[in-house]
């Protein structure tokens, strides 16, 4: 007997939603298992990573912290993508949103008014829409492939973070340790709940899921971008220029993950230094897919990934455990929740094997 | 284990209500609670072990009836460190050690925060009411290495591999030049950068890289030994191991060690707090108060070279040498410490300048 792998005619509606719940259960129970076998409490250890940061009311700003940059990328991400626009150098255009919105910062550093921050904002989301559109502009004038260029050029923003707090931007006051000045009050994230340190960044991150959402549901652009991912020829046919997808795909995604790279500068960083690039850019494109290209998805799937951090961190000081197995269960969790979601689209059927026709 | 709910803050209320009726016995017999925060893991055989080892010995000392510690290991230096400072904290831990520069901001947050827990602040250079700052002066221990580099060098190139540009690589490197200098002026320096503390395949790319271009004596600052490695499969004169003795990953080629013996450290911060005379002072102790130690000699080392390392050594721990005692040039060949001038601890950390014989790779 063999199988075969085939997509399902049409998905069960149930499933679809009752699928990650599944993927959560198992990856629990595996968990619990593996951590056992370890010598740990596994049933405790999992309660940790998973329930701690929900029921501990102190964790939840925590996960809104971690969750935000996440997910303003990820929505970023999931448009590009619906347009079939693989941008996976979110990094790069993050850390460069961070860099023009310090630039902002360090240039007004004496001056003071409620207009500072904005301008930050908008500084740090044209740095990173500028960023995207180099890889935009190869790829429409000169065919270069976006996912070499996206990926190359986050190393470039790297060099270039290094050079400006190794270099010009120095703090004269740091003792020779890179890094800029702290900015100032005018410079930095207000907390948006008193007592926590869940800074604006997270109304932003929901604000921009629900606008994207609109967005791409209810807009000719949204239309264009999926229209284009999907059937590209339909959409040449039906007056879509490939091109200007690409560039507007580009354009948006780098600017959302800028203004992820400046909220992450301004509110928690509060400066710029050399380990400001946290890989949150290649986070989100798991997050991206795990929200399945949609902006709402985006949103939970955000804090899905939030929470086996912080739950991970809880675990390593609650239950002592190892750093590397809570590793294996972040990846448990990403592995069989997208394993889930494959096979609520796809399945495996028996088939007889082919009898070959045999000489007599 | 205890976490904070709406409930146990009730409880911790009336717990803490009831305490004055207790007396002091309730205290002595409670064990304290200490967090050690680690950039990497203890298995890395060099910084974060030098840490952990500091914390066995600690242990060791104090007794495991009276400390308790949690260890939390890959914290990166950034808002994730905050995070974990506050858990620790939120879980009554009283003294916290974070063994970073980086994780300095979020300390003074989470200290702020958390008024009657005390941390320290590892290599850190801004204290507060609750923030401790310590520190070893690996640079004195530099001094040696930079000798025993000096006088085995055969090509007279010897190379340091830094982390990143900060002055207590920059100073390490000065002092590893002016030593080896000072025995063989024929020697050149070359120090490259990884760009991070832990590297292992940049590492062993640039290692290799020197070695082929005539380079027979390698130290390094970063935080692992994948250099004593590489130097022992090429075969050259010799390398030293960083943080803890490696000798073991190089056993022909390990010349010598800096350890960073932070266990009494440990054992006289963790007594304080115990004891109620926890201060935020501020260490930076070295090769004489034994928290930055020379390591075992390889046997195949010259008696003589041998015998100049612990000349060097010692004359450092009675005062008699200073390890940037002037004249000093910079590789420029202007003169920056003027003859009987020392860089002193205070000037250390604005030195941004390498000594004459030293050519940096950017």
């Amino acid at each position: 007997m063999q199988f075969r792998l085939e997509k399902r005619a049409e998905p069960s509606r149930l499933m679809l939603y009752l699928a990650p719940i599944l993927a959560l259960a198992i990856t629990a129970v595996l968990g619990a298992l593996l951590f056992s076998v370890m010598g740990y409490d596994g049933i405790g250890a999992v309660r940790e990573i998973f329930l701690t940061p929900l029921t501990n009311p102190y964790k939840w700003q925590d996960l809104a912290v971690k969750a935000s940059p996440l997910v303003i990328i990820a929505v970023g991400l999931s448009v590009a993508y619906r347009a079939n626009v693989w941008n996976i150098g979110a990094e790069g255009q993050y850390i460069v949103g961070a860099i023009a919105g310090t630039g902002v910062a360090l240039l007004t550093y004496n001056l003071s008014g409620p207009w500072i921050l904005p301008l930050m904002l908008v500084a740090g989301m044209a740095g990173g829409a500028a960023y995207a559109a180099i890889p935009a502009f190869l790829r429409t004038r000169f065919r270069v492939n976006e996912i070499l260029t996206t990926l190359m050029l986050t190393y470039a923003s790297v060099n270039l973070l290094n050079y400006l707090v190794f270099g010009p931007w120095k703090s004269p006051t740091a003792m020779g340790q890179p890094q800029t000045v702290l900015f100032s009050l005018d410079q930095s994230l207000p907390y948006v709940v008193p007592g926590t340190i869940i800074h604006l960044g997270t109304p932003i991150a929901i604000a921009v899921a629900l606008i994207v959402w609109l967005v791409m549901s209810r807009s000719v652009f949204g239309f264009q971008i999926r229209t284009v991912g999907l059937a590209p020829h339909a959409a040449r046919y039906g007056g879509f220029s490939a091109d200007r997808t690409v560039w507007m795909a580009l354009l948006l995604s780098g600017a959302l993950a800028g203004l992820a790279g400046i909220l992450e500068a301004a509110g928690p960083f509060g400066r710029l230094v050399p380990q400001f690039p946290t890989n949150y850019g290649f986070t989100a494109i798991i997050v991206a897919f795990l929200g399945r290209l949609h902006p709402i998805g985006c949103l939970f799937a955000g804090i899905i990934l939030a929470i086996t951090f912080v739950g991970g961190e809880v675990a390593q000081t609650t239950m002592r455990l190892p750093f590397a197995a809570v590793g294996v269960f972040q990846a448990m969790v990403l592995f069989l929740l997208l394993a889930a979601d494959f096979f609520v689209r796809h399945r495996f059927r028996a088939v007889e094997p082919k009898t070959s026709a045999r000489p007599a | 284990m205890m976490r904070l709910n709406r409930r146990h803050i009730m409880q911790l209320g009336g717990a803490a209500a009831a305490l004055p009726l207790l007396g002091g016995q309730a205290f002595a017999q409670e064990k304290v609670k200490v967090g050690f925060v680690l950039i990497g893991t203890p298995d890395d055989n060099g910084w974060n072990y030098g840490h952990d080892q500091g914390r066995l010995f600690m242990l060791d000392a104090i007794g495991e009836d009276k400390v308790e510690t949690t260890v939390v290991t890959n914290v990166a230096e950034g808002p994730d460190s905050e995070r974990v400072f506050r858990e620790l904290a939120q879980q009554g831990h009283q003294l916290i050690f974070g063994t970073s520069f980086g994780y300095g901001d979020y300390i003074h947050r989470v200290a702020r925060q958390f008024p009657d827990t005390r941390f320290e602040w590892a290599t850190g250079n801004l204290t507060a009411p609750n923030v401790a700052l310590y520190n070893a002066k690996f640079h004195e221990g530099r001094a040696v290495l930079g000798t025993i580099a000096g006088l085995t060098t055969k090509t007279n190139k010897i190379a340091y591999v830094g982390s990143m540009p900060i002055p207590e690589v920059v100073m390490g490197i000065n002092a590893f030049a002016l030593a080896a200098r000072k025995v063989n002026p024929e020697v050149e320096v070359t120090a490259v950068y990884v760009g991070s503390w832990f590297d292992p395949p940049r590492e062993a790319d640039l290692a290799r890289s020197l070695i082929a271009q005539g380079v027979d004596v390698i130290t390094q600052h970063t935080d692992g030994p994948v250099i004593p490695q590489i130097a022992e499969s090429s075969g050259i004169v010799g390398v030293f191991g960083q943080g803890a003795d490696m000798s073991a990953f190089a056993p022909n080629t390990h010349l010598t060690s800096i350890i960073d013996h932070w266990g009494p450290y440990y054992v006289q911060a963790v007594q304080s707090l115990i004891d109620g005379t926890w201060t935020n002072g501020s260490v930076w102790p070295g090769l004489k108060e034994g928290e930055v130690l020379i390591g075992p000699y390889n046997p195949n080392l010259a008696a003589d070279v041998v015998a100049k390392a612990e000349e060097v050594k010692n004359a450092i721990i009675d005062g008699s040498l200073h390890p940037f005692a002037g004249p000093i040039n910079d590789n420029t060949g202007t003169e920056r410490v003027a003859a009987g001038d020392i860089i002193d601890d205070g000037e250390f950390w604005a030195v941004d300048w390498y000594v004459e014989g030293v050519s940096v790779v950017e």
